[in-house]
């Protein structure tokens, strides 16, 4: 009885195998290949991208780093005519530095901007208020005549610059991990 | 893998090296050679188009990206198969397109009607269709792609009985959609109603 039932079973069985099986393979929807292509495109520019860009802002903030305290003004024994007289020169250098700083770190946000990775809704949001901020210096930058102030301003500007470099680096992170997530699914 | 998988072609093993390489001519290759029957897989595991157009993709571009761990101690077709199903698979449990139904009743199914027997390619592929999804790949990967129920408990992250029962509803479901007799269970409408 049981064999009985389970060969009836197995024939069953055999029987929906087959109808399946000789179901017409579907056919996939055109341009799939041009799709993938063009994802593995994109994938290669975003860790070319990160190759250049991720040193480069190491580079820049150790830079930063470095060259800050050395444009700090150093304590100086000097009389008290001479302090006085000393801040035409030295906060002049300074502020070159810190211009020059500015517009290497200009030149590489608009490098990563360019760079395609796009900003989603938050960062986004984000970055124009970075950029209304660095505006706004900008504007207290044309008015300000004082070195002590027009120091400080450049070096807020340098501050919301490397900001708004750090978002969009983070949306290069983003644009890769998004396909890396699932790539690192257990692959039996 | 059964001789029956679409997923049972030959790949040279110098395009496998070039692909190992990054060869992105090598992989467009193996892409067009594989295209149809990962998107028939992906298609009867998921159900839905979008879903199946994101699980090929996905799945293509990581045998792209992960050639270099491809061992050789399978057949490439069979490696890219399951790179196939775990997508699938994973993108049913993320997007919860199906909800895991537990039957305690793993008998088997006694009707010994035969019904997928004489239904055409169009009826058998529109019920297949109808069946919930964890059902509906269960029995696609027992019986197309010649998986145990050991190898689809794994897969599902579940229990043999898990398989098994699945199997057994799915065979059920089909039936039922399959048989003359199952549109008379259909409840009465207007229309047949007034044409009576």
């Amino acid at each position: 009885m049981h064999d009985e039932f389970d060969q009836q079973r197995m024939s069953s069985d055999a029987a929906l195998a087959a109808a399946l099986r000789a179901l017409p393979a579907a056919t996939p929807p055109r341009g799939g290949w041009e799709r993938v292509a063009a994802r593995v495109n994109r994938r290669r520019r975003v860790r070319n991208t990160l190759r250049i860009a991720v040193p480069a802002a190491f580079a820049a903030g150790i830079a930063l780093a470095i060259g800050l305290p050395r444009l700090q003004p150093a304590p100086s024994p000097a009389p008290r005519a001479a302090q006085q007289a000393a801040p035409k020169h030295a906060p002049v250098t300074e502020l070159d530095a810190l211009r020059e700083q500015s517009r290497r770190l200009q030149t590489w946000v608009q490098t990563l901007d360019r760079g395609g990775a796009p900003l989603n809704g938050g960062a986004l949001a984000s970055a124009v208020a970075l950029q209304d901020r660095i505006g706004l210096v900008d504007l207290q930058l044309s008015a300000a005549t004082d070195p002590a102030t027009r120091t400080s301003l450049w070096q807020q500007r340098i501050d919301l610059l490397q900001r708004l470099g750090l978002l969009h680096l983070q949306q290069y992170a983003v644009a890769d991990r998004t396909h890396a997530t699932s790539d690192e699914t257990t692959i039996l | 893998m059964k001789p029956y998988s679409s997923f049972q072609q030959h790949v040279e093993p110098e395009l496998i090296a070039r692909l190992r390489r990054r060869d992105l001519a090598a992989f467009e290759r193996i892409y067009r050679q594989f295209e149809r029957a990962a998107w028939t897989l992906a298609l009867r595991l998921t159900g839905r188009v979008d879903v199946a157009q994101e699980v090929l993709q996905d799945s293509m571009l990581k045998a792209y990206e992960h050639a270099a761990q491809y061992r050789g101690d399978a057949p490439f077709s069979a490696w890219l198969r399951k790179l196939v199903v775990n997508e699938a698979l994973m993108r049913l449990r993320r997007d919860r397109l199906h909800v895991f139904e537990v039957f305690d009743d793993t008998r088997a199914d006694v009707d010994a009607s035969e019904p997928w027997t004489r239904a055409d390619a169009v009826t058998l592929d529109r019920a297949l269709n109808r069946l919930p999804d964890t059902a509906r790949a269960v029995l696609w990967l027992y019986h197309v792609e010649g998986c145990t129920h050991i190898e689809i408990a794994e897969q599902f992250g579940r229990t043999v009985s898990f398989s098994k029962s699945q199997l057994a509803r799915a065979t059920r479901r089909l039936r039922e959609m399959l048989e003359p007799h199952a549109e008379v269970t259909t409840p009465c409408t207007m229309n047949s109603i007034s044409s009576a």
